[in-house]
């Protein structure tokens, strides 16, 4: 059963991505086939394994006042074991084994944890916040096939610029920062070790070299990708170390043997609370930041689906995501959320309504090889590409 | 001038006294051995010879010269270890020719040196082999060679027969007296089995805690114990405390006898002049091949050890529970150092 | 009543039969082995030899369907997966030689000249470092090496900082106890009398040690450069904490996984391919009989 839902859903995948990236060719929509879905939530199997970024499942271990496991476990008898990743290749990788219920996937994974048949499709039925939830986050092109959403969307944010304001003056504005081959903070200047970090050059070059015409940073042809990854060479020589793991980010702030580059509001937050750290701060430079979306998934492979929909259902709660998206420092998916923030104006602060800012933020994709700015007639580059130029990048 | 000389050698392991102020002179040429039971300090006193261990106090002279400060590599001795100590990684012509080649002996001559040496232990063909493919004895001559070769003023052997089976370590016992005597060289002979130090030495050295107790020629050394620790270890002896000596052989002092001197003959045989008798009773009989030992309880519940040839026809009626008469003639009794009661501790 | 139970007459069977007390002492591992050792093996080279393709819509990859020495052409050709490997190899024989510099003197202390009492601590203490966590001995170098206000910092005045050095000095700590060891166990094998023989031959202590231990400790060395070597080859996680920009072929592995599974299969044929050639070598030596 398990092995039909996932060639399903695979073929489903194969064929639907097109519709969702506006082609109208869907010529094989005969062999679709809508996928089996859950149809009521049992009697909870008593543990749920999670997979998460950073800050998102958090159980007191970090700081005992941020802490939303505890109450999930004894409201539902659910013992959950969190897991965090450092990028969505490790999730990826991680949630291939199927040994994990629940995964907070970014847009550069979801599809391919989709196309893997490692995620399920989700009853939204069964999903007790789902009409909370913004609509233009909801049948999304990365959280959706064919209709069929698979998964629950948590919440989103933009890649911040931090950096230490006793050391860099005057304070920056751009992301020019970072890619300064004759950058005075050379050595101390940090990137994100994943290929997805190639969408950064390739934003900085969209808005400052105009002659590319780069108008998606995840749809890069030859001459655009060139450009691009010459710049992230440049860069690697100014770059002290690149960072996956958050703890490493925010040690090496805290520590001053970094002080400039890009990060989550979750780790300047901990910079932040951290008393013997110098001052940082965080901005949205002016060319804008990418960004990340994410969306709760269900294993196909799940041994605790039960325990699993509850967990996606406390996690979407209004005051559970006005407390995550706090801590984390994003706008909640579930509106609710923003009249229990303890500052109230958290989701003004994050846009988290304003479709317009929504739309102004390049979230991570998977870039593929037909071109997902709509180009025809030209091939761009796709992940694996990505992938080879970031182990050339490094060197 | 002795090829060695000791003077008030003491060595001390923290605590333990090791060896307690020897003096001894060994003359050149002469096959020496140490005798002495485990712990008695004979190995340690061999080690500070070779330089692997210095003398807390006294001095140690090689042929007049004091070497106690001296490392092994500046003292012209050298050892056969106990367990020979062969270079496994190394043919066996190359552990012969290690000391020659660490001495910058030119090549042409090491060659001849070591050939020379290999044939004076008859181990000609071994060169190329390897010390594992050697038998134990072979493998005792190589440490021989190994050692001869440097031609060292005194030559120290620490147990070399120890791992030989008992007909090889006969055999070996011969051929080492006829190199010695060949070469010329000290030989500095330890061990612990006093059957080999009679068959060897020239003289010998007993040790017992750290002391010696006696030193002499093997016959002084068998026939003329000056110690009961002497007369008990080397050989078997009855030593007999004073109060049962005066009763046995009529004299007031601690005596030995040893029991191949002892005769058993029938009741009411009449003993020569020389000769003593007295009467006993066999407990226990003990058949040992070319001997029968008899333990006899005599009056007092002394009992004497007593060896009887087998080839005795008075050997066949021995049995437990009879009576019996032992002779013994007056002059194989010995009379040994008295010591006082704290230091019977050294015959056990 | 002896031999009327049911598990005494098992035990008699078996006692009779050694094969098929053998297959049922065996068989279970040796199957396992098989299939979960030597046939992951055989799927990473199969998968290497296939490789994505763009599907015409250029939305998703599908595997190519025959074989071909695509990975492999692509591994010769860009020189970046040479030069991660010729790093990883240079870090890895690094590592070796620094830990056979420390590990000699301190093996040959703890079992010829440390008093038994003290042998037994400071074997202890050698093999205690193996009991806390990676993580927490990566992050302990982090604080070491931190070229802002680290530990070699503040008592040197100068670190080396986060990079391949770091690494390099963090993995040669991480696998010393693999190097101690087994180089202990040689020496403490090595019979006191030998090194007396020589010196009493009339060699200086350096000469004992180049002509007598050096070459009898030759197999307990390379047996313990094989784990230096291994697991510095195979190391990828300590460039995340303390390599700041530097990536071994464990790292290009490891990303390459989730975007090109068959390359990423190729690349991870090579560090087989060094290692066998690494224990054949060995084998030479007569090291493997000291694993």
């Amino acid at each position: 059963m398990r092995h039909a839902n996932r060639v399903a859903a695979t073929a489903a995948v194969l064929v639907l991505i097109a519709t969702a990236c506006g082609s109208s060719s869907n010529k094989s929509s005969s062999t679709t086939t809508t996928p089996k879905v859950q149809q009521t939530i049992g009697k909870g199997e008593g543990a749920v394994s999670i997979l998460a970024w950073p800050g998102y499942a958090e159980n007191g271990s970090n700081d005992p006042k941020v802490n939303w496991v505890k109450p999930f476990e004894t409201a539902t008898g659910c013992k959950a074991t969190v897991k965090y990743f450092g990028t969505s290749d490790e999730a990826f990788n991680l949630f291939k084994t199927g040994q994990y219920d629940v995964v907070s996937a970014s847009g550069d994974a979801t599809l391919r944890v989709v196309a893997d048949g490692d995620a399920a499709a989700v009853n939204t039925k069964l999903l007790t916040n789902w009409n909370d939830i913004a609509s233009f986050l909801k049948l999304k092109p990365w959280n959706s096939v064919g209709g069929v959403s698979y998964g629950v969307p948590h919440g989103w944010g933009a890649n911040l610029l931090m950096y230490n304001e006793n050391v860099v003056k005057p304070a920056p504005t751009s992301w020019g920062a970072v890619f300064d081959a004759t950058s005075p903070y050379k050595g101390k200047v940090t990137g994100y070790d994943s290929p997805i970090y190639i969408a950064d050059a390739a934003l900085y070059l969209q808005k400052t070299k105009p002659a590319l015409k780069i108008t998606n940073p995840y749809a890069l042809d030859d001459t655009q990708f060139t450009a691009v990854v010459d710049l992230m060479k440049q860069q690697r020589k100014i770059i002290g170390e690149y960072w996956s793991d958050y703890l490493k980010e925010q040690d090496a702030f805290t520590k001053g043997s970094l002080v400039l580059g890009t990060t989550w509001q979750v780790i300047t937050n901990g910079v932040q609370a951290d008393k013997s750290s110098p001052p940082v701060k965080a901005i949205i430079p002016a060319e804008g930041s990418t960004a990340w979306s994410d969306t709760w998934m269900l294993s196909t492979k799940s041994k605790h689906p039960n325990c699993a929909y509850e967990w996606m259902n406390w996690i979407t709660k209004p005051d559970i995501q006005a407390q995550v998206a706090e801590y984390f420092g994003e706008a909640p998916a579930n509106l609710k959320a923003c009249s229990l923030t303890t500052n109230r104006d958290h989701c003004k602060l994050f846009g988290a309504s304003d479709t317009s800012f929504y739309s102004k933020l390049a979230y991570w994709t998977t870039p593929t090889a037909k071109c997902l700015d709509g180009r025809t007639g030209v091939t761009c580059k796709n992940y694996a590409d990505w992938t080879a130029a970031w182990d050339s990048i490094k060197g | 001038m002795s090829a060695v000389s000791l003077r008030g050698v003491t060595k001390r392991f923290g605590e333990v006294v090791a060896i307690d102020g020897i003096d001894l002179d060994i003359e050149e040429g002469e096959f020496f051995s140490m005798l002495g039971p485990s712990g008695s300090g004979k190995t340690t006193m061999l080690r500070m010879i070779a330089g692997f261990e210095l003398p807390t106090s006294g001095t140690i002279s090689l042929h007049g010269r004091d070497v106690s400060k001296l490392p092994p590599f500046d003292r012209d001795v050298n050892t056969v270890f106990q367990d020979y100590a062969l270079f496994p990684h190394m043919s066996v012509a190359q552990n012969v020719g290690y000391g020659l080649r660490v001495r910058r002996v030119p090549k042409a001559e090491r060659t001849r040196r070591v050939a020379e040496a290999l044939a004076s232990v008859r181990l000609n063909e071994f060169g190329a082999r390897r010390p594992y493919q050697l038998s134990g004895g072979q493998r005792q001559r190589v440490a021989l060679a190994r050692a001869l070769v440097n031609r060292p003023a005194v030559l120290l052997l620490d147990e070399p027969l120890g791992a030989l089976d008992r007909k090889l370590r006969e055999e070996m016992q011969v051929e080492l007296k006829e190199i010695q005597q060949d070469v010329g060289i000290t030989f500095i002979f330890v061990t612990h089995d006093q059957q080999e130090a009679l068959t060897m030495s020239d003289r010998i050295a007993v040790f017992a805690d750290g002391r010696i107790e006696q030193v002499g020629t093997p016959a002084d050394i068998y026939e003329r114990p000056v110690t009961p620790f002497v007369a008990g270890f080397v050989g078997t002896s009855n030593v007999l405390q004073p109060a049962v000596a005066k009763i046995l052989v009529g004299r007031d002092e601690m005596c030995t006898i040893r029991p191949e001197h002892i005769r058993i003959v029938p009741t009411g045989t009449q003993p020569n002049d020389d000769e003593m008798q007295a009467t006993a009773t066999i407990r226990d009989v003990q058949y040992l091949g070319a001997f029968v030992r008899v333990r006899a309880e005599v009056a007092g519940g002394v009992s004497l050890i007593v060896d009887v040839p087998s080839t005795t026809s008075v050997s066949a009626s021995i049995a437990p529970g009879e009576q019996c008469e032992l002779v013994w003639r007056r002059d194989y009794v010995r009379v040994v150092e008295h010591f006082n009661s704290t230091d019977t501790g050294r015959t056990t | 009543m002896i031999g009327t139970g049911l598990r005494r007459r098992i035990s008699r069977v078996l006692w009779r039969r050694p094969r098929l007390r053998l297959g049922l002492l065996l068989g279970g591992p040796l199957v396992w082995l098989l299939v979960a050792y030597i046939g992951s093996l055989i799927a990473l080279l199969v998968t290497s030899l296939y490789h994505y393709q763009d599907d015409p819509t250029g939305l998703v990859q599908h595997l190519s369907t025959s074989p071909s020495a695509t990975n492999y052409r692509r591994l010769l050709d860009q020189h970046v997966y040479r030069d991660v490997a010729f790093r990883t190899i240079g870090a890895a024989l690094t590592v070796t030689v620094i830990d056979l510099l420390v590990a000699l003197p301190v093996a040959f202390y703890i079992a010829k000249l440390a008093a038994p009492w003290l042998r037994r601590v400071l074997v202890v203490a050698v093999t205690m470092p193996l009991w806390a966590g990676y993580l927490v001995k990566g992050y302990a170098w982090r604080a070491i090496l931190d070229p802002a206000g680290g530990v070699l910092h503040q008592v040197f005045g100068h670190s080396p900082g986060f990079g391949l050095s770091g690494t390099t000095l963090t993995l040669a700590y991480l696998w010393l106890p693999y190097m101690i060891i087994p180089i202990y166990a040689g020496l403490e094998r090595l019979p006191n009398s030998l090194l007396e023989a020589s010196t009493d031959l009339g060699a200086k202590a350096a000469t004992t040690f180049a002509r007598i231990v050096l070459p009898q400790l030759l197999p307990s060395i390379v047996a313990g450069s094989i784990f230096t070597f291994a697991l510095t080859l195979g190391d990828f996680y300590m460039n995340q904490i303390v390599g700041g920009t530097t990536q071994f072929l464990g790292n290009v592995v490891y990303r390459e996984f989730s975007a090109n599974l068959p390359f990423a299969a190729a690349y991870a044929t090579l560090p087989i391919v060094i290692m066998v050639a690494y224990l054949l070598g060995a084998r030479s030596t007569g090291a493997l009989e000291e694993l």
